[in-house]
């Protein structure tokens, strides 16, 4: 069986009788065009949708399309020409009002006609390659109403003035403008840039720059930012209240440029107030506004970051140069500190933590603290301070946060190998005084110079801690061992340093108390009894000693003192009288010690034990000294003793960094032949280059010096310079 | 030969005999020498000496010439440099006459300064080329940056500081 065919039910259109009227499209478009003019006189409720929907249907059909079209333009156009003169008309501020107005009917007048003329606009209109009649509406209206010589200019001017009005604090209609500024764009974005943006631009232009001008000759660079953001916000509103967004980034770069670029240089550089004086001042909200407002400008944060750097640098250069400032090395490097810490919250809170300037402020650092070469000394010397009493009672977190504060300013340093020197000086001194405030807190900082430096960095200094550790077991052992032996002796507490990890010093003589010679013996040969192939050597310049003095009133004292100053008093148990000449016979300490040690024991007020005749500072040969029986002190404990790490003299200085420069020969040597020897053949400024590239962890090596290396090495035939090209190095295996 | 012993032409010949010591000649380098000369008599030898001198202008020659006569001057066994006092004659005698200005300069430097008092070979090369590459007295050309040895760094810095 199959599928039962379909019937298809035609319908067939309902066909009009064809009327034949050759009138009749002229009596058609005549009600057409009746119903127009009453569209236009509001009078539009009188009318039937649906026969005027029929007429301009049958028009089009019987192919009188053209007349239609061409009929409504023309009638459009009588129109809108009427509505021209009312509103030229219009007197003064209902200028606006009444072309709001008319085009609002106007608009609503084409939605009626445009419904009407639907069927035109959907056949007759595309195929005749003809304007839509809502674009029709609209190309009309611009033609006729806002491009009409009175018209055009009038608009403008009125719309320009009312905008002026507004910055000069008038209120006005902002709705009204909105409507305004969306007909421009409705009637297409280049009318409303042609007919009003393009205008709008350049007299805000003219306006601002006027006004910049005003406000720079008249306002200090706080007042004139305050000033500028507050016109660039205005702007900023108005454009969301009635102008086209794509208008902002316009007229903020309008803004931008007539106040904040063209004034850029004058604002940043003003005397008293400019950006200098805000950064002296920390005036926060001034600088972020300032950054804030520079920042839309190219090379404005250029502009502040120069002048921050230079300025930072200058202060810096002061400070590291100021010889009064640097006599106190603790607050040499608090100074430093304090400059960091402003300069950071600046930084954080204005310039919204802005990563350009903190590599400037970074940059800044590391030039001017190496402006000064005893700068690694300093920042060990602030460390010395804080480890010894600086850091105590402080909370392990504020601890960290110093401690982190120090390796902050290590970090600049570009004389690493320097500091170190000082580092273990000032650290042995530390140790065996046990005048170290926490272990922890050492031991914190020696493993972030590891993390920063490498473990060959740290090695030495942790091997001086493992020997204070050892050394305790080291008495533990001899007081177990030989303690019976000992009976009523001086009690003796010895750190055995290793050679190799603790600074160098040169061993002088001095000659021990009868009383304490028995009992260093006996340690002597308990330690060599247990550690074979070793060899001890007293270092009598770096040990303390605690002695209990009777004075002449019988009060009693305990001193704590150097060994130097020990050996000396000792010598006043067997006399009360003695020359400088007999006290050097006698103790072998080398003179400058010795008077150094004297001066600190006879010439200091509330440590005088020692009475000196004559009563100078100086210390003669012929001086007499006397044990000072009328010695009083509130304290029972009296410490004489001088083991502080203090500021080098110059000569001390010199010294150091002799040492410093003698050790980096063979540093530098070592890295030439590491890279010769993976480079093989390798040209001198290539050379200069890696070299630096690879001490850079410790140093900065001078080139003249790394030539001067390179031709030792030639000389001792490890390189040789090429036959053919004189610029490069041979390795010689 | 009327040729005194602190001419050149003694150098040279000592060049073209490769001798070994300064001041002598051994037996067999004297053979090779005058072989090497073609002269068997002392007026021949006498003769030769000018077409030795212009063998010895030729600049592959002399630097070899050069560096022999640096080597002529080390007298001790494992010596390395040579003392200032003799390393100034030395250039006069060997650079003089085809760089006079410069070696007059060079000389009155390596007088009053007191960086180095020996010079060592690599030094004394560094002069030749130093002659021969460089103009003078502007010295336009010599970047001290370059692998020119450091004593010539300082005669340049010494120059130009006098030119000022």
């Amino acid at each position: 069986m199959s599928a039962p065919k379909k019937k298809t039910i035609q319908i067939e259109a309902f066909r009009h009788r064809v009327v034949a009227d050759p009138k009749y499209a002229e009596k058609t478009w005549n009600i057409l065009e009746h119903a127009i003019h009453e569209i236009y006189n509001h009078n539009a409720s009188g009318l039937s949708f649906e026969e005027l929907y029929r007429n301009a249907y049958n028009m089009v059909l019987h192919k009188f399309g053209e007349k239609l079209y061409s009929g409504l333009v023309a009638t459009m156009t009588f129109h809108l020409k009427e509505i021209c003169s009312s509103i030229e008309a219009a007197q003064g501020g209902l200028f606006l009002e009444e072309l709001n107005r008319k085009w609002a009917d106007h608009n609503k007048a084409l939605q009626m006609i445009r419904d009407i003329l639907m069927y035109m606009d959907r056949t007759f209109i595309p195929s005749a390659h003809k304007t839509p009649v809502h674009e029709l509406g609209l190309n009309l209206w611009r033609d006729v109403v806002i491009h009409s010589s009175k018209i055009q200019t009038r608009l403008l001017d009125t719309l320009l003035e009312l905008i002026q009005g507004e910055r000069s604090g008038e209120v006005i209609n902002r709705g009204l403008m909105r409507n305004i500024t969306k007909m421009l764009m409705d009637l297409g974005s280049s009318v409303y840039q042609d007919d009003f943006e393009k205008q709008f631009l350049e007299s805000s232009a003219d306006f601002y720059r006027l006004e910049s001008q005003e406000f720079i000759e008249s306002c200090d660079c706080g007042e004139y930012l305050k000033k500028a953001e507050r016109r660039l916000n205005e702007e900023i509103e108005r454009v969301s209240h009635y102008l086209d967004a794509k208008s902002e980034a316009k007229i903020t770069n309008v803004v931008e440029k007539e106040l904040i670029e063209s004034h850029m240089q004058r604002l940043v550089h003003m005397e008293n107030s400019g950006l200098v004086n805000m950064i002296v001042g920390d005036k926060y909200e001034d600088l972020g506004r300032m950054y804030s407002l520079f920042r839309r400008v190219a090379s404005g944060l250029v502009l502040i970051r120069d002048v921050m750097t230079s300025y930072i640098r200058e202060t810096g250069k002061q400070l590291v140069t100021d010889l009064e400032r640097l006599k106190d090395p603790v607050d040499f490097v608090q100074r430093l500190l304090d400059i960091k810490d402003k300069y950071d919250k600046i930084i954080g809170s204005a310039f919204s933590n802005d990563k350009t300037f903190q590599n400037a402020l970074n940059s800044s650092f590391e030039y001017f603290i190496n402006l000064n070469s005893r700068s690694p000394e300093y920042i060990s010397l602030f460390v010395d301070d804080k480890l010894r009493k600086g850091l105590k009672g402080v909370s392990e977190e504020d601890v960290e946060i110093i401690l982190d504060k120090v390796m902050m300013l290590f970090r600049y340093l570009q004389e690493k190998d320097v500091f170190e020197k000082y580092y273990k000086q000032h650290l042995a001194k530390r140790l065996l005084s046990g005048k170290t405030v926490s272990d922890d807190a050492e031991r914190s900082l020696i493993v972030k110079l590891k993390t920063e430096c490498g473990y060959q960095f740290t090695s030495k200094l942790e091997g001086m801690f493992t020997d204070m550790k050892t050394s305790e077991d080291t008495m533990q052992g001899f007081y177990a061992n030989v303690g019976a032996d000992l009976g009523d002796g001086p009690t003796l507490s010895v750190q055995v340093l290793t050679t190799g990890s603790w600074p160098t010093q040169p061993i002088n003589t001095c000659n021990l108390p009868t009383e304490i010679l028995s009992i260093c013996e006996k340690f002597r040969n308990y330690y060599l009894g247990t550690h074979t192939g070793r060899r001890l050597t007293w270092q009598t310049n770096m040990g303390t000693a605690d002695l209990k003095a009777t004075f002449g009133k019988g009060q009693k004292h305990e001193l704590n003192v150097s060994t130097y100053q020990m050996c000396v008093l000792m010598l006043f148990n067997n006399t009360d009288r003695l020359t400088y000449r007999e006290i050097e016979q006698a103790a072998e300490i080398p003179a400058s010690d010795l008077k150094r040690c004297l001066q600190s024991l006879a010439c200091v007020k509330g440590k005088n034990v020692l009475r000196k005749e004559p009563m100078s500072k100086d210390i003669a040969d012929s001086d007499a000294f006397f044990f000072n029986d009328k010695f009083t002190s509130k304290f029972f404990k009296v410490k004489i003793g001088t083991v502080v790490a203090q500021r080098e003299s110059e000569p001390e200085n010199q010294e150091t960094r002799q040492r410093v420069e003698e050790d980096r020969k063979p540093q530098i040597e070592a890295a030439i032949v590491r890279i010769m020897k993976a480079r093989r053949v390798l040209d001198h400024n290539n050379i200069v280059t890696e070299v630096t590239k690879q001490l850079q962890s410790r140093f900065l090596p001078n080139p003249v010096v790394i030539k001067k290396r390179i031709e030792s090495l030639i000389e001792r035939e490890f390189l040789e310079r090429d036959k053919g090209d004189r610029k490069l190095y041979r390795y010689l295996a | 030969m009327e040729v005194h012993h602190t001419d050149v032409r003694i150098l040279m010949l000592a060049w073209k005999m490769k001798a070994e010591k300064q001041g002598y000649f051994t037996l067999e380098e004297w053979r090779r020498g005058l072989k090497a000369l073609r002269a068997d008599t002392v007026s021949k030898l006498k003769k030769a000496l000018p077409e030795l001198e212009k063998e010895v202008r030729r600049p592959t020659n002399f630097l070899d010439l050069y560096s022999y006569s640096f080597r002529y001057c080390l007298t001790e066994e494992k010596q390395k440099s040579i003392d200032i006092e003799s390393i100034c004659q030395l250039l006069d005698l060997v650079l003089g006459s085809q760089f006079r200005a410069q070696v007059d300069y060079l000389i009155e430097y390596l007088k009053i300064q007191s960086d180095y008092k020996v010079i060592n070979m690599d030094q004394w090369l560094g002069f030749y080329r130093f002659c021969n590459e460089i103009s003078f007295p502007d010295f336009s050309g010599y970047d001290p940056e370059l692998a020119w040895p450091l004593i010539l760094d300082n005669f340049v810095e010494w120059m130009r500081a006098k030119q000022t």
